[in-house]
């Protein structure tokens, strides 16, 4: 399995406990206008508990310019050392 | 309660989605408001709540609306009727502010505990119990360096000032309690505390991660003002109380003082000497032969503690479960407001599994720590203090004395005339009220309607003679003075005396008392030319040993609820007032 697709995985799992939903299934496209629930307060949930899931930290301006889920997994790909 | 020493934000946040409201056992209305954002500490606090089993009816005022929701007569939060109302506020913004106060900021400080006064000012006048003010945590920016602190108008030297401003404005009220959030952000680091990206996000006051200890330390207030709170320390001895075992190690051996590890346990003793200060009752739980177990307390020149510091010592070869059950019987308090101190795991998981409600805290290995687990527990929080909780190691001693004295009587009445009991009685007055106020937060037993006053509500009733007549109790006799044991609270009706309120130590129970008592409500019903007493009897969890308080005075049940509240009523002029063996005495001036 390639490193991006253990991401995506490692991403599914913080989603499905975040969202408190064992089915969810992200794909890149995904926003939060495509899952219930996903309001701000989850959010940052979702932000802190990937931060630290990865042992990665995103930058404040990082964080505000992501707009969905394929964009996220590129920006922790580019954070992983 | 013993609360987990490692909360999980994400499991709590989790566990949020879950909450059954129907399995709670009480209610209270919080409401929070903050200059920063609350709502995922909102979620942690109702969270924390609901393990304990109360619920809470929560308002969350707008981001940063605290004036609004306080000056503004038709706001939300005036409609909400908050019993408790937290508020959060951050150093963030008061640095925004503080930077934009221009060149001179002499007066930042005490503008600024000022205005903190007047939101206090208006929120009591909305009707709110408890105020629940934060400290501000001290920002990382020093200007002048380590210089800062020398220089009244920097930063730190503000923030400092306002922080002892708040308290020294606190002290004064009764009605406010302090959230001291500084401490806790010194605890973990404020490094740690602060998050300067959450900030830019969602104007969070603190890591996610240390929500919950911010949550945890505004439950631990609420709770407390409740009327929780723990009264006794059970401590072992050996490895607890000194290194080693004083019957193979012998009085020379055992590690006290400058020999070996024996520093760590000086610093116990000397914790547990100001916890005994303060008020709590130390108790001794050893498996040794009884004399050996207090030769330490009389011989060792290290002990800080000494015998008379202990109010019931319990040594034997029996097991410690028994024994905690005898000490809790004698001192006549319920297992939830005791804490267990044993070095022995076996002995911690044994008093856990048999007695759920005593608080077992886990000690490291190396006592060295045992001071800091204790004190990263917040096990001791209050929500009062008085002059009497001092004595209270003395007043449980003589509880101890009587007891064997009793059993040496064949008849109640025999003992009850030796003990030359001599009670004074009062309306409310300014000087007890902290004694009266306290009694009413943690009577639980013997108290018909738990109505839990607070010190500001008590003055209230001393202050309203039209319509009340709130009265105290203090007893003595010949072993000692019990001090301060029953408070009343009467409602004055055109027709009827109403007794809102009647609770009684439970230290003091069969004494007669509470008959005195209430041969003088009727007294006072007479005299008023009131055709009728009546009473209300509220169900708790603790309270059954009053159920039929009313019906023992001659009282005729008007009604009964569902859920076992009752109201009584009994006839002046059928009312036989109670024999007691009590002489009144005049309070001295």
């Amino acid at each position: 399995m390639d490193k991006e697709q253990q991401i995506r995985e490692k991403l599914n799992v913080i989603f499905r406990n975040i969202f408190d939903d064992e089915t969810l299934q992200i794909y890149d496209t995904m926003s939060a206008a495509d899952v219930e629930n996903w309001d701000s307060l989850t959010h940052i949930n979702l932000i802190v508990a990937i931060e630290k899931g990865f042992k990665i930290s995103m930058t404040t301006k990082e964080v505000q310019a992501l707009s969905n889920v394929g964009e996220l997994v590129r920006l922790v790909v580019r954070k992983l050392p | 309660m013993l609360k987990p020493s490692r909360l999980d934000y994400f499991e709590l946040a989790k566990e949020a989605k879950r909450l059954d409201p129907a399995s709670c056992t009480r209610t209270i209305r919080l409401a929070i408001l903050g200059d920063c954002a609350t709502q995922h500490l909102a979620t942690i606090v109702r969270v924390l709540f609901h393990r304990i089993g109360v619920n809470v009816i929560l308002h969350e005022a707008e981001y940063d609306t605290i004036e609004i929701e306080a000056f503004d007569p038709s706001s939300a939060l005036h409609e909400f009727k908050a019993e408790f109302i937290v508020l959060l506020n951050s150093s963030e913004k008061a640095k925004v502010r503080f930077y934009d106060h221009g060149e001179d900021k002499s007066d930042f400080a005490a503008q600024t505990v000022a205005k903190l006064a007047s939101i206090w000012d208006a929120l009591a006048a909305q009707g709110a119990k408890y105020i629940i003010q934060s400290t501000y945590v001290l920002p990382h920016e020093r200007m002048f360096g380590n210089y800062d602190n020398k220089v009244p108008t920097s930063l730190q030297g503000v923030v400092q000032h306002i922080n002892g401003g708040l308290i020294a404005q606190a002290r004064n009220r009764k009605d406010v309690l302090i959230n001291d959030v500084d401490y806790l952000a010194s605890y973990v680091g404020r490094k740690h505390w602060f998050d300067e990206k959450l900030w830019a996000l969602a104007k969070s006051p603190c890591a996610l991660e240390l929500l919950p200890v911010l949550a945890q330390n505004i439950v631990d207030v609420v709770v407390a003002s409740l009327g929780f709170g723990v009264k006794c320390i059970v401590l072992d001895l050996d490895n607890t109380l000194w290194g080693g075992v004083i019957g193979d190690d012998g009085l020379d051996g055992i590690r006290l003082g400058h020999l070996g590890d024996g520093e760590a346990f000086h610093e116990l003793q000397l914790f547990l000497r100001e916890m005994k200060r303060r008020g709590i009752v130390l108790a001794v739980c050893s498996k040794n032969d009884p004399e050996t177990a207090r030769r330490p307390f009389r011989d060792h020149p290290d002990m800080v503690l000494r015998e008379e510091d202990i109010a019931v010592f319990v040594a034997n070869w029996d097991n410690k479960v028994d024994n905690i059950r005898t000490i809790q019987s004698t001192l006549n308090i319920d297992f939830s407001s005791m804490v267990f101190l044993d070095d022995n795991p076996f002995e911690r998981s044994i008093v856990r599994r048999f007695l759920p409600d005593v608080m077992v805290p886990e000690l490291p290995e190396d006592p060295a720590g045992y001071v800091k687990a204790l004190s990263e527990l917040n096990l001791f929080e209050t929500t009062t203090h008085s002059e009497v909780d001092q004595q209270r190691t003395g007043l449980y001693r003589d509880q101890a004395r009587r007891e064997v004295d009793r059993l040496s009587f064949s008849n109640l009445e025999d003992y009850l005339r030796s003990l030359e009991m001599k009670a004074v009685r009062s309306r409310f007055d300014a000087f007890n009220l902290p004694r009266i106020a306290q009694l009413i937060q943690r009577s639980n037993q013997f108290n018909l309607t738990t109505r839990r006053y607070s010190e500001a509500e008590c003055q209230a009733f001393m202050e309203d003679r039209d319509t009340a007549f709130p009265f105290w109790v203090a007893l003595k006799d010949k072993f000692g003075d019990s001090g301060l044991i029953l408070v009343a609270i009467c409602r004055l009706a055109a027709d009827a005396v109403q007794i809102d309120s009647f609770l009684m130590s439970c230290r003091v129970l069969q004494r007669g008392v509470e008959q005195l008592a209430m041969n003088e409500i009727v007294a006072v019903a007479r005299a008023r030319g009131a055709r009728r007493v009546t009473g209300t009897y509220v169900p708790t969890a603790k309270n059954a040993m009053v159920r039929d308080f009313y019906k023992t005075f001659g009282f005729r049940k008007l009604s009964e609820r569902a859920d076992g509240m009752t109201e009584w009523e009994v006839l002046v002029d059928e009312y036989v007032p109670a024999f007691v063996h009590i002489e009144l005495v005049e309070p001295v001036a």
